[in-house]
């Protein structure tokens, strides 16, 4: 089988311009992630973790190098343009959630169908599905206020999956949970990987890093280590079990 | 389609923030509401004018000369005596005129026994019902006869006659006017009060030479109307009455005149000037409340923007473009102006229908405030809302959801 490439940056450069003062965010970073591969991405703060993440959910642009999401160049795209990739191809979780307040969980799920060309036929349907299958089912007509942070953050998983997106792109998921909360989220991840999904996770965390397949360091706006998780088969094969169950 | 979908999201947006909703309606419900209400008097105003006109039995054919300079009803000096029967024998042999009606007119006592109230007198000649073409529904009108033997006779009309006398039938009946006691020979059919309160019926007729020889002692005259063969020699006639009146009362080529003319084109004129000057008004006024109200509205929903900001970034996360952001938040300030202008509308409705009906202000209500209301309001929201909605769209997506 063919593994295609649905990332692959090269020698990405970003420069803030700050009152005449510039400062190298990322400084040459090169990374090519395959279809359906499961990678974290570490490293302290100030690392430049979270711009690497704004470029690569395409909210910003590099000021060098090159971007090829899924084959297409990125880097010199329109903002109208960028707004349709980012609606189509990707799925963003936050760390503080972002669900829009006093609109019921299935409303917030809905909401990237808005602004979908077209609007697919079956959209309430596919926005019970994706409800159901991060078990928040019962919950459908809550207002994020009425909801745990385990169950708010199902919903922006649910949100990330309304439009089938190529790739999941979750920053710090479990940075706003306790970490009974968190694990269960974490299990969600594993689930969609198993099932294909390519997911990115940025984490300062070693815990959640762990889930991941791949593990990528960053370090003042470079890629440290690429290392692929030993521990990752054995966890895989837990899922799998439980998928079978 | 993708613009319904916004205008879904705006509506949506105003219900989550009903606080800065109602807090942005204000202005523009003030302002709509004032021009409502503005728009109501001023018709209402017109429409009292109106009615007085229709209730002074203009035909286009006929006129009215009044004594003293000024403006229509607006004489600027009230003792001018220099018109006279003369006048009106001359008015009379000109071509082109069928019947020219001396006036002479006091606001009297008049009295039945213990029963009294006041009344506007006018001393006329016999050709006054013909020009004024009011029928008589009891007794008759006073003839020549009458004139020539100056005889104290009197018509009545409604409202005198239902003060003084009640249900008696007053024909035949004695009354007194000042000093002098008058023999009721007729009775004038009812017009009814106009809308605005004016009594066409609160008269009494005398004839003129008993007026002017028994009763207001006094030769001149208060105004003299003339009817023309024809409403196209109406303008003819009327300078021909101004060089008879100039000559008859001696005034030199740079006097000005001393009597004004009052026509049914003269007061449609005069109404038409002051609707102007009050629309001109009107539109000062409410341009001013609505670009408060608009100035409010980008405001709030600058503020309201610094609040939503991560509503903003998560949208722009999913897929929402510059212009789904600026259509949103356009589509909030002008359905928020809307409804202000709904709730204005509303308001000025009852506000202006409590003036009517206190009788503080004659206001009547038309269409044309709600139809203004609507556009000016939506005119609003589009131009206040422009600038906080590009602001919103300009937001980074990067930045908002941090």
């Amino acid at each position: 089988m063919k593994i295609s490439k649905i990332i692959e940056i090269d020698s990405i450069i970003k420069t803030y311009k700050n009152e005449g003062l510039e400062t190298n965010v990322l400084k040459g970073v090169s990374i090519s992630v395959d279809e359906g591969d499961y990678v974290s991405i570490v490293g302290p703060s100030g690392s430049g973790k979270s711009t690497l993440m704004t470029i690569l959910g395409c909210l910003n642009q590099a000021t060098g190098g090159t971007y090829l999401l899924d084959g297409e160049e990125v880097g010199k795209l329109r903002d109208s343009e960028l707004s349709r990739i980012r609606n189509e191809k990707i799925g963003f979780v936050f760390q503080a959630f972002h669900l829009l307040p006093g609109v019921s969980a299935f409303d917030n799920v809905m909401m990237p169908l808005i602004y979908c060309d077209k609007t697919p036929a079956d959209a309430k349907e596919r926005v019970k599905q994706v409800l159901i299958r991060v078990g928040l089912e019962h919950r459908m007509s809550h207002t994020p206020g009425q909801l745990s942070g385990g169950e708010q953050q199902r919903v922006t998983i649910a949100r990330s999956l309304i439009n089938d997106p190529k790739i999941i792109l979750a920053d710090e998921p479990t940075g706003n949970l306790d970490s009974k909360n968190g694990a269960e989220i974490m299990s969600v991840f594993d689930h969609l990987n198993a099932e294909g999904r390519t997911i990115i996770i940025i984490t300062h965390d070693p815990i959640i890093s762990e889930h991941a397949r791949r593990i990528l360091t960053l370090r003042d706006g470079q890629i440290v280590s690429d290392e692929i998780n030993e521990n990752f088969k054995k966890s895989r094969a837990g899922i799998a079990r439980v998928a079978v169950k | 389609m993708r613009i319904l979908k916004n205008l879904g999201q705006a509506l949506r947006g105003l219900q989550l923030n009903k606080a800065n909703t109602f807090l942005m309606t204000l202005g523009i419900m003030i302002g709509i509401a004032s021009l409502t209400v503005i728009v109501a008097i001023g018709e209402g105003t017109k429409s009292k004018v109106l009615n007085r006109i229709a209730n002074m039995g203009f035909g286009p054919e006929s006129f009215s000369v009044y004594s003293g300079a000024g403006r229509l009803f607006f004489g600027r000096n009230r003792n001018i005596t220099s018109m006279t029967l003369q006048d009106v024998d001359d008015i009379r042999a000109m071509p082109g005129v069928a019947i020219v009606v001396p006036r002479q007119r006091k606001r009297m006592r008049i009295i039945n026994k213990k029963e009294f109230t006041t009344t506007r007198v006018y001393g006329v000649s016999p050709e006054w019902q013909p020009a004024r073409q009011w029928r008589v529904v009891d007794g008759e009108f006073f003839n020549d006869m009458d004139m020539d033997r100056k005889r104290k006779v009197i018509v009545l009309g409604n409202t005198p006659a239902q003060k003084i006398f009640g249900e008696m039938d007053p024909l035949g009946k004695k009354i007194r006017v000042g000093q002098v006691f008058f023999e009721v020979i007729g009775l004038l059919e009812t017009k009814g009060l106009t809308e605005s309160g004016y009594d066409p019926d609160d008269r009494a007729l005398i004839p003129l030479t008993t007026a002017m020889s028994r009763l207001f002692r006094q030769t001149h005259l208060h105004s003299i109307k003339v009817v023309s063969t024809n409403s196209e020699a109406v303008r003819e006639t009327m300078e021909g009455v101004t060089q008879v009146l100039r000559r008859n009362h001696g005034l030199s080529p740079l006097a000005d005149d001393d009597f004004r003319f009052v026509t049914p084109e003269g007061i449609m004129q005069w109404v038409t000037e002051s609707e102007q000057a009050l629309n001109r008004m009107l539109l000062l006024i409410s341009t001013v409340s609505l670009l408060v109200g608009g100035v409010v509205i980008m405001n709030i929903l600058l503020v309201s923007i610094r609040e939503r900001i991560r509503e903003i970034g998560v949208r722009r996360c999913f897929g929402a473009r510059r212009a789904d952001i600026t259509q949103q938040f356009l589509f909030e300030s002008v359905l928020v102006s809307l409804l202000g202008g709904v709730m204005g509308s509303s308001l000025g409705w009852i506000l202006s229908s409590s003036l009517n009906h206190f009788n503080l202000l004659p206001a009547k209500i038309t269409w044309d405030p709600f139809v203004l209301a609507f556009g000016f309001s939506m005119i609003v929201g589009l131009v206040f809302g422009i600038h906080p909605a590009r602001k919103a769209a300009s937001l980074s997506p990067d930045e908002t959801i941090r």
